[in-house]
């Protein structure tokens, strides 16, 4: 505990939104990133589909915005009072950023991998590629109920 | 709003009338031929009149290949939004000047197969040009092998080896050799190496530890660079004579319209051809079976007796259910949710058309999710100019109908929430007045502050829909003598639903002895109903293992199902929180720096980008979760999926329309 005090609770909470923006922006990356690999592969040998394959690259990349939404709001909520603000606060709303930190981070590389596997969809049925971005927003729903319980915590913490 | 009755039709048709009539059929659209159904002796006696399919196919592709040739080279300029144009059926039946249109097809594949092999050939010259680089500088021609007494190597090392020390091997083995350094590049040097003949395979094999790669160059004659030139000349030629062939393809654009109009003119014969082979002749007569909706019987009959045929038709038996197309009759709104019924499985024939009570509930939840006046807008204006530009048909039509009910649910919603873009306008009035204490757009409820009450009355429209579903299970199984089912299996869950309703009642308003003894009585009456009716067919210890399942599927299941109504909430709550943020995000500059034309530009593009990304993810989203809720949820109620859809002889042109009767 005393360890945490010389911490103190502002870089507690600076860390929290640290990880809510960075792990969500990393899988984003990564998922748009494989996906990005299939559509290239793609589009050297039938670029007239660049546009769906660009469609489906950006699919992943919701979980870093997602993640950048709560880094913003928590960002906001301590910016004024870094200073002041305890450990508990602190570890408050490093708690409230896991969920939308972790669950972006491992949703979007999941769903990097289905866009990518939709992309051959796209490559062999191209009249069927809406059937895989309807797979790819599965996944989505889970970064959506990551981000939901990130916004809900946050909202609880008082400062 | 059913499904549509179908009839069986049997037609026997004079062999002369044959094609006349199936133009005829293709015009009114409403009769799918299928197989003949008929035993093996009269079998016998029929034969396959010969087919055209396969030429028509081709000729059909031809055309389809030479217009996506000709969009290719000489891309059409249309405005974005067009409804392709309507012609006369009778026009789409002509073929007189199909004959012309694949010969003009065929010239325009013809170019852009030469077009192609011209690729082919000016990568090969550019591979000869490249390789060539190197020996740029030997004024030897390339096909001298040999003189009177000396043989002439030409190859490389890799460029880490010194020219000095293969220069020493050489000496090693004769010293009537030497060797010239012709060029180098970052992978290799090459050289040109002379020796006495006798001394070649020696040579050759003092090479070898080297990694010596032996060059040659058939076919070429005179130096390098007299080579290298001849390469350039003939790409220069390969490239006028490939400009030419695209000039020829485009000036075939003016007939592109021609062309279009006979693909669907291929289209339509083959389409007639493929009816056609269904049917088996007696050599003068043929004879066919197909389907149709009963209400089109009058209009059959009235084409039919202008022909010399027989005809009868017949209401198909239960055992034919599953080989009877099938059609849903839809009004305006339900056509809409055509989209997601076919998608699924088309209902089996006989059993319900889920549409008319998928509707209220599919647009409902759409705009509970979306929830949004401003995207509401957008979406209603996007169907209405989609729907009066391009009139669509079909799929299109029920696409563009969904997208406008959804739009007005979801600024009805928007209404009811109070959202405008999120929260725009409460961001906007505070930037420009900061000391108002406005609150907001009035709302009922508000997804972020109320978001129990939304999940709460998010179960409680999950409970009705699920219970509209077993209403219909219910309904269907009495309908087919299985009252028994209908009782036990839906019959005892209601049950179980107002015991637990009265336990409800009891707990939180009430809390009488009376009613609390009530419920539980109540309750335990529908849950032996359910335990006997789970175990009713089975026999022995059958009886215990089919209860627990029973136990174990209904409390899972039922939970589940209204558990899974909650994402109604989350989307709900999700879109507008993302879309607060970007609101707030575009509003910064302006808080910070004042307000002033830079600041109100940076929160235009923020404002315009982020709502964008949120509302096309939430359009994609709501649909898909709407979608799941109505598919796996509220059709694992009562649906009883398998239809085939009723495919009619119609005209299917993909670029010209047949005016509709």
């Amino acid at each position: 505990m005393e360890f945490l005090n010389t911490i103190g609770g502002g870089a507690l909470a600076l860390l929290g939104a640290a990880i809510a923006a960075a792990l969500a922006c990393v899988g984003s990356a990564k998922g748009t990133g494989i996906a990005g690999e299939a559509g290239a592969g793609l589009v050297s040998e039938d670029p007239s589909k660049s546009g769906k394959a660009l469609v489906l690259q950006v699919i992943p990349g919701t979980q870093g915005l997602y993640g950048f939404v709560i880094f913003f709001l928590a960002f906001n909520k301590v910016s004024a009072s870094v200073a002041s603000l305890t450990v508990a606060q602190g570890l408050q709303i490093v708690s409230a950023c896991l969920p939308i930190a972790l669950g972006g981070l491992l949703s979007a590389i999941a769903q990097g991998k289905v866009a990518a596997a939709s992309i051959n969809i796209l490559a062999k049925k191209p009249d069927d590629w809406t059937k895989g971005m309807i797979m790819c927003v599965i996944v989505e729903f889970y970064a959506i109920l990551c981000l939901l319980a990130s916004f809900l915590m946050l909202g609880a913490i008082n400062i | 709003m059913a499904i549509v009755t179908m009839k069986k039709l049997r037609l026997m048709v004079a062999r002369s009338q044959k094609d006349e009539l199936l133009r005829e059929l293709i015009r009114l659209g409403c009769v799918e031929f299928s197989e003949l159904e008929i035993d093996a002796q009269a079998l016998e006696a029929l034969h396959r009149p010969d087919s055209e399919t396969l030429a028509n196919k081709s000729d059909h592709a031809a055309l389809l290949h030479a217009v996506a040739v000709l969009d290719r080279y000489a891309p059409e300029k249309k405005p974005m939004l067009s409804a392709p144009p309507e012609v006369d059926g009778d026009v789409l039946l002509d073929g007189s000047e199909l004959g012309a249109a694949l010969a003009l097809a065929g010239e325009i594949s013809a170019a852009d197969d030469r077009i192609k092999r011209i690729g082919a050939e000016e990568s090969r010259e550019r591979a000869v040009m490249e390789s060539l680089v190197p020996w740029l500088p030997l004024d030897l021609p390339l096909d001298v092998t040999e003189t009177e007494r000396c043989s002439v190597l030409l190859g490389s090392f890799p460029v880490k080896i010194p020219p000095d020390k293969v220069r020493e091997a050489m000496a090693a083995v004769t010293d009537e050799a030497e060797l010239f350094e012709v060029s180098a590049d970052k992978r290799a040097s090459y050289v040109m190496i002379v020796c006495v003949k006798e001394a070649l395979p020696e040579m050759q094999e003092a090479l070898r530890p080297f990694d010596f790669t032996a060059q040659s160059f058939p076919g070429m004659s005179g130096p390098a660079r007299q080579c290298s030139a001849e390469c350039g000349t003939a790409l220069a030629r390969l490239a006028r004579e490939k400009e030419a062939c695209e000039a020829s393809i485009r000036d075939k654009a003016s007939r592109r319209d021609a062309l279009k109009l006979a693909a669907d003119r291929a289209e339509a014969k083959l389409t007639l051809s493929e009816a056609s082979d269904l049917a088996l002749s007696t050599g003068d007569v043929l004879v066919m079976q197909g389907w149709l909706p009963a209400e089109k019987e009058a209009a059959l009959e009235e084409v039919l007796t202008r022909f010399d045929c027989a005809w009868e038709t017949e209401e198909p038996s239960e055992e034919e259910y599953p080989q009877v197309p099938v059609s849903l009759k839809n009004n305006k709104l339900t056509n809409a949710l055509n989209m997601v019924t076919e998608m699924y499985s088309l209902p089996a024939y006989g059993t319900v058309d889920p549409n008319p009570l998928m509707a209220p509930f599919f647009i409902l939840f759409y705009g509970l999710m979306m929830a949004d006046i401003g995207y509401g807008i957008i979406m209603i204006a996007a169907a209405l100019v989609a729907m009066k530009k391009l009139r669509p048909r079909g799929g299109s039509l029920a696409f563009c109908q969904l997208l406008l009910y959804g739009g007005v649910a979801t600024a009805a919603m928007g209404v009811l929430t109070g959202a405008f873009f999120s929260d725009v306008p409460y961001q906007l009035v505070h930037l420009f007045n900061p000391k108002s204490t406005w609150p907001g757009l009035w709302h009922l409820f508000s997804p972020e502050y109320d978001s129990e009450l939304v999940l709460y009355g998010s179960l409680v429209l999950g409970m009705l829909h699920l219970n509209t579903g077993m209403v219909v299970s219910a309904r269907e199984k009495i309908r087919r003598g299985d009252k028994a089912g209908a009782l036990f299996e839906e019959g005892s869950l209601w049950i179980l639903l107002v015991g637990a309703l009265l336990m409800a009642a009891d707990m939180l308003l009430v809390h009488s002895a009376a009613l609390h003894i009530a419920a539980i009585a109540v309750l335990v009456i529908g849950g032996v109903m359910l335990l006997f009716g789970a175990g009713r067919n089975a026999k022995g210890f059958g009886k215990v293992t089919a209860a627990f399942g029973c136990i174990y599927n209904t409390a899972t299941g039922w939970f589940g199902d209204v558990l899974s109504y909650s994402r109604i909430m989350a989307l709900m709550l999700a879109g507008g929180v993302v879309g607060k943020v970007f609101n707030t995000v575009a509003i910064m500059p302006a808080q910070s720096g004042g307000v002033n034309v830079f600041t109100m530009l940076a929160f235009v593009v923020i404002f315009v980008l982020g709502h964008a990304i949120n509302f096309a993810l939430n359009l994609l989203g709501c649909y898909v979760h709407d979608l799941r809720l109505q598919c796996l949820e509220f059709f694992g109620k009562f649906y009883a999926d398998g239809g085939k859809p009723f495919r009619p002889l119609k005209f299917g042109g993909r670029f010209v329309r047949a005016k509709e009767n």
